[in-house]
């Protein structure tokens, strides 16, 4: 599938601010399922981007604005070439959860398995995960309960979070967004030993009446790691396995690693914030 | 000899669309179907589509007229039947560089209007901007609708020895030739309908409707249907038929600067009804033509207090003024720059080569090599004011360098590049004729560019100009969908 995606975020402040410095994630990936064609990015005020590799290894763009200035619009254009990701009639089950141990000790699983920014490993949350894995005895198995435990129970609503709503406040309330969705999901599969990270990134919204979540903003979900088979994508804000609807700008252990924009300036708070995402299919 | 046979047909030492760099005459699979079609017509048959095509252009009206020439001042625009082919993933990478070079230019555009930081951070020289020609002071500190200065760019692409395609220049005042890129599809629809169905042509027909959108995205009153005019110089301008074609294709009124009245900061039109306020003007005039207190004092074909209410936010005017900053080929010579400094990455598209004569270096290499080089005026388009170093005589030569000398910021050179060729119907069978590609990039609420473009051909043989201007024909140009 070829997909290209149109993110604008405009700020407005409600008198000029100045020296900001800003971090761009908005690069999709290119890996083995999708490939980025192209992808633009551009600020208004003017100014000069650089882009560098972070220790995740996604794509920054960053630039800073010195001069007063009252908006700030960043846009950016990317044109992605997705492949079947899943095989639906073969999903990676076999993977026991006996076998977990075998990747605690790995380095690159580790900052997965452990609390971060958002996210807290704990005793409760560790036996809201055990109820939910019943007598699974299996790593996708297990994970695709608690992304259908989240799906089914949690109420999806704007406004009741913010960006910084940490992990523990998601599971106590049931509510949030695909971001809480995706920091709850990752701190269930955590207490029980399951590797488990955060992605950022597009939702293409193949239904008709456009009746799934997460298309007209930046979307979220998490990986899980199953043992011999690699990571896949669980997506608990629509209840489904992500395949090549999904476009993927970068993962990492929580928001904080991948937040599409991150910075700092002096003045006071934006007056409004606008995000207009816009997914667009290109072949058929 | 039938027009329509290959038999004698030779690529030469040229980049062939049809053949590639092969002399084996190895035709490329997507120009399979329409090669084949092309060949099983009988004489009498391709003389009665080559008929049928000339006069449904006559009927539609569709002409042009040529400056400084005396004769005949309307002519059709002559076209040629063969079809110019363009497989999905070349376009997709075109297009994609396409939408990478307007971006760039248009933060270039609000970076220059808007104190210079690229200026300033030491990437294009100061002089480069304040000195080109079309750099409108009055635009300084202006922040135009939606931030968009550019909302129709013609940058010319072309085709070196190899096939790879290259930015020769851009066209972001008043880029013409949409009406011929959709009338020619109307009638290749009509020449060769099997063949157009069979090789699963992209349409190109939605322009007008993509258009008007972006107009309609500048204005500044909220309404459902703001008023959109096309402000045209009227009948004796080159582009008039066009003018009028997507003026009726959009459904929008074609006005003349008489037909508006600006007051108070607000632009009128003058209707049987009394004045209507117009929200967004696509004009098809130059900068200094627009309004007479601002700029060209002896203009009739503008609107006084035009100028007024544009910088007051009560109308847009599209394309924005002042963009001629980068149709400058001074200025182009830095669209690379442009792209790593805005964007932080390389450009998709390469570009041609440029040697500035204002810096003492490249003048003097350009004045010893004029015979192998090409040699622009900065702000001229259409094809005037060139110099094609190798057919050039030396008193041309002279001529040149000496207003090179006297006026060295107005010149830029450039290697001579072969264009790619394409076979084209002449009168002893098909021939490789020099052809270019004008796509039509559209930037409203978002950039679209509708696939392909008007491929000009020049009609005389090793012909490197294209321009209809000089004697130059166009192509429908097919891009298929996988």
């Amino acid at each position: 599938m070829r997909l290209y995606i149109l993110h604008k975020t405009h700020y407005r402040y409600p008198s000029p601010v100045c020296e900001s410095f800003n971090e761009l994630r908005l690069h999709p990936l290119t890996n083995d399922w999708q490939s980025c064609e192209s992808c633009f990015v551009s600020v208004l005020p003017t100014t000069q981007v650089r882009q560098y590799l972070d220790l995740n290894g996604n794509l920054v763009h960053h630039f800073e604005i010195p001069n007063d200035h009252s908006k700030l619009l960043i846009e950016s254009r990317s044109t992605v070439g997705t492949q079947k990701r899943v095989d639906f009639d073969n999903l990676p089950y076999g993977a026991t959860m006996k076998s977990l141990h075998e990747v605690e000790g790995n380095p690159n699983c580790r900052p997965y398995l452990q609390s971060s920014n958002f996210i807290d490993i704990s005793p409760g949350i560790w036996r809201m995960a055990v109820d939910i894995q019943e007598n699974s005895k299996d790593v996708f198995q297990t994970a695709y309960q608690i992304m259908e435990y989240i799906y089914l129970n949690f109420e999806y609503c704007v406004s009741t979070t913010s960006v910084n709503t940490h992990a523990n406040e998601v599971l106590e309330r049931k509510k949030g967004v695909c971001q809480d969705f995706a920091h709850a999901g990752i701190a269930l599969c955590r207490c029980l030993g399951i590797p488990a990270r955060y992605v950022s990134g597009y939702f293409y919204d193949p239904t008709r009446d456009q009746s799934m979540r997460g298309s007209g903003a930046s979307h979220a979900w998490l990986e899980v790691l199953v043992n011999g088979s690699g990571w896949f994508g669980l997506d608990p804000t629509n209840n489904r396995v992500v395949d090549d609807n999904y476009v993927i700008i970068g993962s990492g252990r929580d928001y904080r690693d991948v937040s599409p924009v991150t910075g700092t300036y002096f003045g006071r708070l934006p007056e409004s914030m606008k995000v207009d995402v816009q997914v667009k299919r290109l072949d058929s | 000899m039938n027009p329509n046979t290959f038999e004698n047909y030779q690529t030469e030492n040229f980049f062939d669309e049809m053949f590639g760099n092969s002399n084996d005459s190895n035709i490329f699979e997507f120009y399979k179907p329409i090669y084949d079609r092309i060949t099983d017509l009988t004489e009498s048959e391709f003389e009665q589509k080559k008929k049928q095509a000339d006069s449904s252009f006559l009927e539609h009206g569709v002409t042009f007229t040529v400056y400084g020439d005396d004769i005949g001042t309307e002519r059709i625009f002559p076209f040629d039947l063969v079809p110019r082919v363009i497989p999905d993933k070349e376009w997709q990478k075109v297009e994609q560089g396409l939408r990478q070079r307007i971006l760039a230019l248009n933060l270039f555009l609000n970076d220059v209007y808007h104190g210079g930081k690229i200026i300033s951070d030491g990437v294009i020289p100061e002089e480069v901007v304040k000195t080109s020609a079309h750099f409108r002071k009055e635009m300084v500190g202006f922040d135009v609708p939606q931030d968009i200065y550019i909302h129709v760019c013609g940058s010319d692409l072309i085709r070196d020895e190899k096939g790879k395609y290259l930015v020769l220049e851009d066209n972001a005042r008043c880029p013409s030739g949409a009406s011929y890129l959709l009338e020619n599809r109307e009638i290749m629809k009509k020449t060769f309908p099997r063949t157009y169905q069979k090789m699963s042509v992209r349409s190109v027909e939605e322009y007008p409707e993509i258009l008007l959108r972006s107009l309609e995205n500048l204005t500044p009153r909220k309404l459902q249907k703001p008023v959109c005019v096309l402000l045209t110089p009227g009948v004796y301008n080159s582009a008039y038929f066009e003018h009028t074609f997507l003026a009726r294709q959009m459904g929008i009124e074609i006005v003349e600067g008489k037909d508006l009245i600006a007051i108070d900061g607000f632009v009128y039109m003058r209707t049987t009804q009394g004045l209507v306020q117009v929200d967004v003007i696509y004009r098809r005039l130059d900068d200094e033509f627009l309004d007479p207190l601002f700029f060209n004092k002896n203009s009739l074909l503008g609107v006084s207090g035009l100028m007024d209410a544009y910088l007051k936010g009560n109308v847009a005017i599209a394309n924005g003024i002042g963009t001629g900053v980068v149709d400058d080929k001074v200025t182009y010579a830095y669209v690379p720059e442009m792209i790593h400094y805005y964007l932080g990455q390389d450009p998709m598209i390469e570009q041609v080569p440029t040697y500035l004569c204002w810096r003492e270096k490249d003048r003097k290499f350009v004045l010893e090599n004029l015979s192998e080089l090409v040699v622009k005026s900065a702000n001229e388009s259409g094809g005037y004011g060139m110099l094609i170093g190798n057919i050039s005589t030396q008193k041309e030569r002279e001529e040149f360098a000496s207003r090179i000398k006297d006026n060295p910021r107005d010149y830029i050179a450039q290697p001579i590049i072969s264009l790619s060729r394409h076979p084209t119907f002449c009168p002893h069978g098909v021939e490789g004729r020099h052809i270019d590609l004008r796509p039509f990039i559209l930037y409203g609420e978002d950039i679209e560019i509708v696939p392909g473009g008007l491929t000009r051909v020049a009609l005389e043989k090793n012909s490197l100009v294209v321009n209809s201007s000089q004697g130059g024909g166009s192509k429908d140009t097919w891009v298929l969908s996988n």
